[in-house]
């Protein structure tokens, strides 16, 4: 059963990574931009679920209005911190992106303290038994709200009509802005639901660990760059394959190259190895 | 001079460019024109390098340029001008050139460290943007200059590796008549100093008063090479280059 | 007096950090969020042969030698992937040293290494050897940008394909800074690991790659002087003012945002546009 019980942990926390890494390669398919501030919003979802919760007594709220605050603070960022950079060359918002990232933190930290905060009274950790494999509630609910995520995503940029503009844009820019897409607006669209999906992972990781820390977001971040690279920069479809990979990849390796790697080194290890064979990534485009 | 045999390059299925050939004589102008998406650049890039064809050959004199890297082949005679002006843009219009004046200096990246003169390319170079009528702008960084001047400073970037021939990929794109006609009385001047150049223009007014020989290409495909007026009146040309409508026209 | 001396120790060693990595990042244009890892490489290979009873001089020789030739491996993935990989590759190098390190026994794993041999220079020696290298550096620095190697990296930096089409040979040159980057990089981890007398993975983390990096740009990415100022006032300002050191992370993230936001060419650009404008105010004043 362990390779059963790895593989439905890999795609677990594969899940959580594609909800993270969709944002930021649709980031950077719109605007050429590595956004790794990302995973201070993934932070802050986590955050706002446990207080709204902790209020409310209920998490279906908090995780509703975590999503759509954090989905808000992401445009808040793009128009403050990468709409006046766009035009300089592409390290001047990633370094002003790593600058907000560990700022966010930072505040984290000092408003919420260096050890993080905790539910008052944890949801969803009851277990259930799927054919000899034991999942609590809430690794179930973190699969299925990823699989929800994802899906209505896919659909919605293949069927709604400002979803099909948003897909235009993020192959081609200024052959869309030429049909007559509205440009800014595909990119706050763009923003809120990076960002309120990577609110959703972190809300659902913080059940998972019944904890919010600062620092939560620090690993996911970066894996989440050598997570899109590897799907081919601006692939969601790649972006998600790649992510359940190093989900999966991360689950075996742990067991079996735990003596001459670190679990979170897989991912990158993963990454060099690909870029030596195939520079442009696993599943970019020709 | 430069020697282009039977090639041929496909992208990703289409065939860009179908079996072409040609030569260019020592000191001669010659001009490579055709409609756009004819398959020039794609044969200039073939010349450079950074396109490699599925079949044929080009020989620079007598060396085959086959397997060698850009830079190598820049370094063995060519200097090229681009249609899209690239300059560098943390250097002046003198540096831009007097960096690549400096080819001797550069040629070897770890000697390149011990060698910090730069007064001899300084003047060569001084002296190259005067024969282009740029001097003035000189001290100029690139991104303050209106087109006319990028476009004589790639030229002037070519001239400055002293190459055995020039590759000239649209230098009158973007200028008005006037700039256009002084430039390639500029190039004409250069040609009686010696220079060997291939030239790729759309400019057909210009093309057919400077150039001593043509070579047109429509569809990838060599369709005609000659003397300018020759050519020019061949029926498969115009009626495949110029199209009907320049018929009825004149 | 012991106090001033361990902090001037350490704004040397972070200048010679800074200095080597603006080598990379602001001669030759090549971005690098894992220059940590080469401090590490330098650091380890130093602490192991001198705890070894090889001497303090071939083994800090040896440490330059061994990020080097590590750092130009690293750059061979420079030439396969540009710019915005290239940034998530070196982030990614920098992980797997970590990774790999932490793993190691033989390495001392979590643990790290305690107890490096001392070099014997005393501590105010060891503060001249270190304010010596760091100036030799920043001398090397200044002669690189004036010669001819240092006029290519402006080009590659600028435009890597028009440069390759005036016939320069990029890769080569891209190594050559990758190489000399590294190789200082070890010879500040070296210097590190002596002073400080104990190393672990977390020493040459991503966070002490972007605190070297915050400095390079802060300072102004490509200018000798600035990179130097900055990473000098960088290193020692929280310890002086220990209240900030709590914020510190805090504050040089914040300088790296609204440095990128308001002045992308660092302190040294700022500085560049205030003597333009004197300078123009002059010429207005005295021409018109």
């Amino acid at each position: 059963m362990l390779f059963f019980d790895l593989l439905v942990q890999g795609l677990l926390q594969g899940g959580i990574y594609a909800l993270i890494a969709i944002g930021l390669t649709l980031v950077y398919g719109l605007l050429r931009i590595l956004h790794v501030a990302h995973a201070g919003l993934y932070t802050l979802g986590g955050y706002i679920a446990i207080l709204i919760t902790n209020a409310t007594g209920s998490f279906t709220l908090g995780i509703t209005v975590s999503m759509v605050s954090v989905g808000f603070m992401g445009m808040v960022i793009y128009r403050l911190i990468y709409q006046p950079i766009l035009e300089k060359p592409p390290f001047v918002a990633l370094i002003a992106s790593i600058g907000l990232f560990i700022a966010m933190e930072e505040i984290y930290r000092i408003v919420f303290g260096a050890y993080g905060i905790t539910f008052a009274d944890a949801p969803l950790q009851g277990t259930l038994n799927i054919a000899g494999i034991y999942l609590r509630h809430c690794e179930i609910g973190a699969l299925l709200l990823a699989a929800l995520l994802i899906t209505s995503l896919s659909l919605f940029t293949r069927y709604s009509r400002i979803g099909i503009a948003w897909r235009a844009t993020v192959t081609d820019p200024g052959m869309s802005q030429s049909f007559g897409v509205d440009v800014i607006k595909v990119r706050y669209l763009n923003f809120f639901i990076g960002s309120a999906m990577a609110a959703g992972a972190g809300s659902m990781v913080a059940v998972m660990n019944n904890l919010v820390e600062p620092t939560m977001g620090s690993v996911p971040s970066y894996k989440a760059l050598a997570i899109i690279v590897l799907g081919g920069l601006g692939n969601v479809r790649g972006t998600v394959i790649a992510a359940l990979i190093i989900g999966v990849a991360e689950a075996f390796g742990t067991i079996y190259l735990g003596n001459i790697l670190d679990r979170d080194s897989i991912a990158f290890a993963l990454l060099i190895l690909v870029l030596m064979v195939k520079p442009t990534g696993l599943f970019s485009k020709g | 001079m430069l020697q282009v045999n039977n090639v041929t390059v496909v992208y990703g299925g289409v065939t860009a460019v179908m079996d072409v050939s040609f030569k260019v004589k020592d000191a001669e102008v010659m001009g490579l024109i055709g409609p756009n998406g004819a398959g020039k650049t794609t044969l200039m890039r073939v010349i450079t390098g950074t396109v490699k064809p599925v079949q044929g050959t080009v020989f620079l004199e007598s060396t085959p340029l086959e397997g060698k890297p850009p830079h190598k082949r820049i370094r063995l005679g060519i200097g090229l001008s681009q249609q899209i002006v690239h300059p560098f843009k943390s250097m002046t219009v003198l540096e831009n050139v007097a960096f690549v004046a400096g080819h001797g200096k550069t040629g070897h990246p770890v000697m390149s460290v011990f060698r910090h003169s730069r007064a001899k390319e300084k003047q060569k170079a001084m002296e190259i943007l005067h024969v282009l009528g740029i001097d003035k702008v000189a001290e100029a960084k690139p991104e303050n200059l209106p087109l006319g001047y990028l476009k004589r400073l790639e030229v002037a970037r070519a001239i400055a590796l002293e190459p055995k021939i020039l590759l000239l990929d649209e230098p009158l794109a973007g200028l008005n008549q006037l700039e256009a006609r002084q430039l390639a009385d500029k190039l004409l001047e250069l040609n009686q100093l010696g220079h060997t150049i291939l030239l790729i223009e759309h400019n057909l007014g210009e093309v057919i008063r400077i150039c001593d020989q043509l070579v047109v290409i429509d569809n990838g495909m060599k369709i005609g090479q000659g003397e300018p007026h020759k050519v020019m009146d061949d029926a498969v040309v115009r009626s495949a280059y110029l199209g009907e409508g320049h018929h009825a026209a004149s | 007096m012991q106090y001033e001396i361990s902090l001037l120790t350490i704004m040397g060693i972070s200048i010679i950090a800074a200095l080597s990595l603006n080598l990379i990042v602001g001669f030759c244009g090549q971005i690098s969020l894992g220059h940590a890892a080469f401090l590490g490489v330098g650091a380890y290979t130093s602490a192991m042969l001198t705890k070894a009873g090889v001497p303090f001089t071939a083994a800090v020789a040896a440490s330059m030698l061994m990020a080097g030739i590590i750092g130009t491996v690293v750059g061979f993935t420079s030439l396969r992937v540009r710019e915005d990989f290239l940034a998530i590759t070196t982030m990614g190098v920098g992980f797997l040293f970590l990774g790999i390190v932490r793993k190691q026994d033989f390495l001392g794993g979590e643990m790290g290494i305690a107890m490096i041999p001392d070099p014997g220079l005393g501590k105010v020696g060891y503060l001249v050897l270190v304010l010596l290298l760091a100036a030799t550096l920043a001398l090397f620095s200044i002669y690189l940008k004036r010669s001819w190697m240092g006029f290519t990296f402006d080009a590659v930096a600028d435009d890597e394909d028009t440069a390759n089409l005036v016939g320069i040979d990029v890769s080569s040159y891209k190594l050559i800074a990758f190489a000399m980057g590294t190789a200082f990089a070890g010879l500040a981890g070296a210097l590190y690991a002596h002073n400080i007398k104990f190393i672990d993975p977390e020493s040459f983390g991503f966070v002490e790659s972007i605190t070297i990096l915050s400095m390079v740009v802060i300072g102004g990415t490509g200018s000798v002087w600035g990179v130097t100022i900055a990473a000098g006032v960088l290193s020692i300002f929280p310890m002086w003012f220990q209240f900030i050191d709590d914020y510190k992370l805090l504050v040089y993230g914040g300088l790296l945002c609204m440095i990128m936001l308001f002045s992308p060419d660092g302190l040294s650009g700022i500085f560049g546009r205030f003597l333009n404008t004197i300078r123009g105010k002059n010429f207005n004043a005295s021409g018109q």
